[in-house]
């Protein structure tokens, strides 16, 4: 088990191409920790603009009469790309893990699974 | 404070700042989804712009000025340093307080759904938007003075 800092340390320096990862809660869109890389993003205002990626997301499927959860979002841009994996653990409620990769460093899937490993081993 | 505003800047003027405090006030408004309302007032707890319904505004301004000087000093003896915001959470939602610059503060009513980091970044740039419109209108530019 890891806790939120060890979270995001080892997403930082595992996952190739990482520039900067940030645990957030989506009820008051303000970061539990955030872990700069060399990306330059402000992760508090990332934290902030995603919240609102996530709850539209799940408006959407609430709306749609899907009764299913979110295992991610991905946000491609021209040279990153963006992942935002909610918790599932009992202890994770209402959180995500924000993690920004340098798109011509990072393997995608392997990234996808590494952040699926870090977010089952972290305990909030 | 308004007193003290139309002695230094004239009537014309205030009805202009206003009008800018409104307009900066809608602004916020607009950014911030789940925000209920809004309004500017001076530390010693006078209404200078409001853009709220249903909650009374100078009587709200009163409060706020009443619980600034609480944080203000709980801040000073704590050793934190210049007051910044407040935030006040009920069950029915928020209650934020930001400085605006050092005469005047900024309160906004957020529903519970409000992204409070959201909330924070929109509302800490408006103050100092704001900070800047009060400035502006308190020291006008005058080619004589030198300062």
């Amino acid at each position: 088990m890891t806790d939120a800092a060890g979270a995001l340390k080892q997403a930082m320096t595992s996952i190739e191409g990482a520039i900067g990862a940030a645990l957030v809660d989506y009820n008051s869109g303000m970061a539990l920790a955030t872990l700069d890389g060399p990306g330059g993003l402000d992760l508090n205002v990332a934290a902030a603009g995603n919240t609102d990626v996530v709850r539209a997301k799940m408006r959407t499927m609430d709306m749609l009469g899907l009764q299913d959860g979110i295992e991610d979002i991905l946000i491609t841009l021209s040279s990153q790309y963006h992942l935002i994996r909610p918790l599932t653990g009992r202890t994770g409620k209402g959180l995500f893990l924000y993690l920004a990769l340098d798109k011509s460093r990072a393997n995608l899937a392997m990234a996808r699974h590494q952040l699926t490993r870090i977010e089952a081993d972290l305990e909030v | 404070m308004r007193r003290a505003l139309k002695q230094r800047v004239g009537r014309r003027q205030l009805i202009a700042l206003e009008t800018e405090l409104l307009a900066e006030l809608r602004a916020v408004k607009h950014r911030v989804p789940h925000l209920a309302g809004g309004l500017v007032a001076s530390v010693d707890g006078l209404l200078v712009a409001h853009d709220t319904h249903g909650t009374e505004p100078s009587g709200l301004a009163a409060m706020t000025a009443a619980s600034l000087s609480l944080a203000q000093r709980l801040a000073d003896t704590t050793g934190q340093g210049e007051f910044r915001e407040s935030l006040v959470r009920g069950e029915h939602g928020y209650v934020a307080t930001y400085a605006a610059g050092g005469s005047c503060v900024l309160t906004l009513l957020a529903h519970p759904d409000v992204n409070v980091g959201r909330l924070h970044l929109e509302a800490r740039r408006s103050a100092q938007r704001i900070a800047g419109l009060l400035n502006d209108s308190l020291l006008p530019k005058d080619p004589r003075d030198p300062g």
